[in-house]
């Protein structure tokens, strides 16, 4: 039986989509009887933005006007598929890539691994060895002896086009990043790094990127100070808010620092928490007070937020906000960076960015952690008192791949939970095998066009199904009117917060969601009402 | 015929060593790359819950070590019994699979046993030998064949595999398939493959029957042309596991790892996106706040 959509389709020169979504394809989710259907592309869109890829679209590359602009895509992108193996351009990756574009055995048997493929009923384009075998049969056709000497035999055939080069792009954002794939290679290929350095290309060689990643992104982090648009006086206003809601929370003023030259720990949040999710990196602050730790936050641009969306797509950005953390750092005498609830900004301080954090701005110089063994080790040392009791609801927890699968940090956030919340159940699989949350690398934030469609429906569909089946028990609203999926991280909970919109998941069954500080400090003895607001979804 | 099929074994041995190191090398000189490691990692000492280094506060300051025996296990038990292949692969690939696999692993055991046999005149261990080899044709020959109907019935194996990839079937199953009618065909099999072996190494080769000498004349060739193929992704995989998926290495002042990622800060790009300005070093371009304000 043939496929419905075939590698070489990759070039079908018209608008039609190569592959179309369908209700009746999609994974079930257990206890939910009806869900939003899936909108049909609007007209608006086809007509002038690229869409034939599955009908969705985030990056929105108009469609070229001229031949001289289709001639522009493919040379383009060509030469940055070429820099991709350049030494020098690409040292960050090229070993790594290498490797996995040229020894995949296309034995398939990675493709189960991925929660978009299985999510949206296999739908091959989805499939992790798709995009790549595109990729490679290209860089064959164009680049290799082989491939110009014997074609189609070495499998050499798939021809570069500007349909070609426009849904390409796209297809690099339909993988979440998340890895789950390259744990199951009996190879050590990683088709998500392949992902990831096709999106590379196109940031890095053609400013192709979607808004929200590189533009509103990384750029505006580097020159406004947030890629949330957040200036340095923007951030001092916002630390001034999170004490006073912190006092009408708690009753008690606490003192937030800033610029403390000297503490020991300089923490950065994803500062989409200051906007977003106040009661955060206030429940930080109250941990850490009431913790005595010597700590700090930082004011100056790029210091307050922690987030690197070059992890994504594009190494050069990676680096440019990685040292700038660092030397904030060092600027403030800071012995180490925390990482506050934010998978892949952790990720990629701690981790990726190891590698262009050279001499004096190497791990030994400043160290680097994730907040997760930290807030464990509050609890553990019994610098404060928790009464687990304050937490009596049903908890489970979401492990986010950036912090867990990529870094190994598994322990600590579930010994926290068992100690302060008696209703802690594991979602299944768990820990290193979990799944994406559907909204890593960047989906999370990315509102454009048709894409939160995608999002709700593929991506986040099977974390939703896990959370239906990890509360299957509860999800009766009357008998249990208070659930709560923890997700440490912010790209997490801005995509389950969204799903959970989606499918209705509060108003139906009373599942809400929210990070493990929350649930620390609604546990704590010293602090007399609850600090979760159980009537309360945002 | 005979003469030119005993030189062709040394050449193709000597290629094939000379390549895999070669290759090896050429693996090993690559850059450095970015931490990209990948958990559960099974030399750490807490793989057992997929945890790392990195779940302890101020890790930076404690002593890591691995276990290079849990990683040596790890790696066996891919090469050996396929197990990912067998735990998570749903097309049914893994008795195929481990049975091709196993069938090049004992076909290049069988040789090595003729070689030792005849270097050392041990004759003791004929029966041993001639086991290796029945067992490495069969087997071959069942998981080649296996693989190639498997490529060929199923649509998502099939769209995803390239006549270069069945010609590498092809290929391996013309070894073992040529070693069964050999088998068949010549009742002093065994001793042929012997007698063959013998003059190859003593470069005073003997006539045996065709099949025989086709088969190891297919082998031969074969060794040619495996690590110039995509066969030779075992050596690929030492990479791809050890030298990425498990490499945690901390960066530190002053180590091997921060002289060469200094060393590499220095490289210079090319690349033409519009927050980028080409012809700087690496060093250079993380100073840039907004490239667009120079262009």
């Amino acid at each position: 039986m043939a496929l419905e959509v075939s590698i070489r389709d990759i070039a079908r020169p018209n608008d039609d989509p190569l592959v179309s979504l369908s209700m009746r394809d999609l994974i079930d989710l257990p206890g939910l009887d009806e869900e939003p259907p899936l909108e049909p592309t609007p007209k608006k869109f086809i007509d002038k933005y690229e869409m034939s890829l599955d009908g969705h679209c985030c990056i929105g590359i108009p469609k070229p006007k001229s031949k001289e602009e289709e001639d522009f895509l493919v040379r383009r992108f060509l030469s940055g598929l070429e820099k991709l193996f350049n030494s020098e351009d690409s040292w960050t990756f090229k070993q790594a890539l290498r490797l996995s574009f040229d020894y995949c055995v296309k034995c398939q048997t990675c493709n189960e691994a991925c929660h978009a493929y299985l999510a949206s009923g296999r739908k091959e384009i989805y499939r992790p060895t798709y995009r790549s075998e595109i990729l490679r049969r290209i860089w064959k056709k164009y680049f290799t002896p082989e491939g110009k000497l014997l074609g189609k035999f070495v499998g050499a055939d798939v021809d570069v086009n500007w349909r070609t080069v426009t849904r390409l792009a796209e297809l690099g954002h339909r993988c979440t990043l998340c890895r789950r794939c390259a744990q199951r290679c009996p190879m050590g290929v990683d088709n998500a790094l392949i992902a990831r350095e096709l999106r590379k290309l196109f940031s890095q060689e053609l400013g192709i990127a979607p808004i929200e990643i590189l533009e509103k992104g990384c750029v505006q982090h580097l020159r406004v100070g947030s890629s949330t648009g957040m200036s340095p006086s923007g951030f001092k206003e916002a630390v001034e808010f999170l004490e006073e809601d912190i006092g009408d929370r708690i009753g008690k003023k606490i003192k937030i620092p800033v610029d403390k030259k000297g503490a020991e720990i300089l923490l950065i949040h994803n500062a989409g928490e200051f906007l977003s999710w106040p009661e955060n990196p206030e429940a930080f602050a109250i941990l850490f007070e009431a913790a005595g730790i010597s700590w700090t936050l930082a004011s100056e641009a790029v210091g307050y937020d922690a987030v690197n969306y070059g992890l994504w797509n594009d190494d050069v950005e990676l680096a440019r906000v990685a040292v700038r953390h660092v030397k904030i750092a060092k600027s403030l005498g800071c012995r180490k960076i925390v990482v506050g609830e934010c998978g892949h900004a952790t990720k990629a301080l701690v981790v990726i960015a190891d590698r262009v954090l050279a001499g004096e701005l190497s791990s030994s110089e400043v160290e680097r952690e994730c907040c997760l063994p930290l807030l464990w080790e509050i609890i553990r040392s019994g610098a404060i008192k928790f009464d687990p009791s304050k937490n009596n609801f049903p908890v489970t927890l979401h492990d986010p791949c950036n912090m867990v699968r990529a870094m190994g940090v598994v322990k600590p956030q579930r010994l926290a939970l068992k100690a302060i919340a008696p209703q802690f159940r594991e979602m299944a699989p768990n820990g290193v095998y979990n799944y994406c949350c559907g909204g890593g690398s960047g989906y999370a934030i990315i509102q454009s066009f048709n894409f939160p469609q995608w999002r709700n429906k593929i991506g986040a569909r099977m974390k939703m199904r896990q959370t239906l089946e990890a509360f299957k028990n509860e999800l009766d609203p009357v008998k249990y009117p208070f659930k709560y999926l923890c997700a440490p991280c912010s790209n997490c909970k801005g995509t389950i917060r969204d799903a959970i919109t989606h499918y209705g998941l509060w108003d139906k069954f009373r599942i809400n969601y929210g990070g493990l500080v929350e649930l620390m400090v609604n546990a704590m003895v010293d602090i007399d009402r609850p600090f979760i607001e159980y009537e309360d979804f945002h | 015929m005979g003469s030119f099929a005993a030189y062709l074994a040394w050449l193709a041995v000597a290629v094939f060593v000379f390549m895999v190191i070669y290759r090896f090398i050429k693996f090993n000189s690559m850059p450095l790359h970015l931490r990209w490691e990948l958990y559960p990692l099974p030399l750490e000492p807490k793989h057992h819950h997929g945890g790392s280094y990195m779940e302890e506060v101020d890790y930076v300051r404690k002593p890591r070590h691995h276990i290079r025996i849990n990683g040596i296990l790890d790696m066996a038990s891919e090469v050996f019994l396929l197990k990912k292949v067998k735990e998570y692969n749903k097309y049914g690939m893994w008795p195929f699979s481990f049975c091709m696999h196993w069938g090049i692993y004992l076909m290049c055991f069988w040789a090595v046993l003729l070689v030792v046999e005849e270097v050392f005149n041990w004759g003791a261990i004929s029966p041993l030998s001639n086991v290796v080899g029945a067992v490495a044709i069969i087997a071959g020959a069942f998981g080649s064949l296996g693989l190639i109907l498997k490529r060929v019935g199923i649509a998502e194996l099939a769209a995803y595999t390239a006549p270069v990839d069945y010609f590498n079937l092809f290929f391996l199953l013309a070894i073992f398939a040529t070693g069964i009618i050999a088998w068949v065909t010549d009742p002093y099999f065994f001793d042929d493959a012997r007698a063959y072996v013998a003059g190859a190494v003593t470069l005073q080769p003997v006539t045996v029957p065709f099949w025989v000498a086709l088969q190891f004349l297919i082998f031969e060739l074969f060794l040619l042309y495996m690590p110039f193929s995509k066969l030779f992704h075992y050596v690929a995989k030492y990479f791809t596991i050890d030298k990425v998926l498990w490499d945690d290495i901390l960066n530190v002042k002053g180590s091997a790892v921060d002289k060469k990622i200094t060393s590499q800060l220095s490289y210079k790009l090319t690349w033409a996106g519009p927050h980028i300005v080409p012809g700087k070093t690496w060093v250079e371009e993380v100073e840039i706040v907004d490239a667009r304000e120079g262009k």
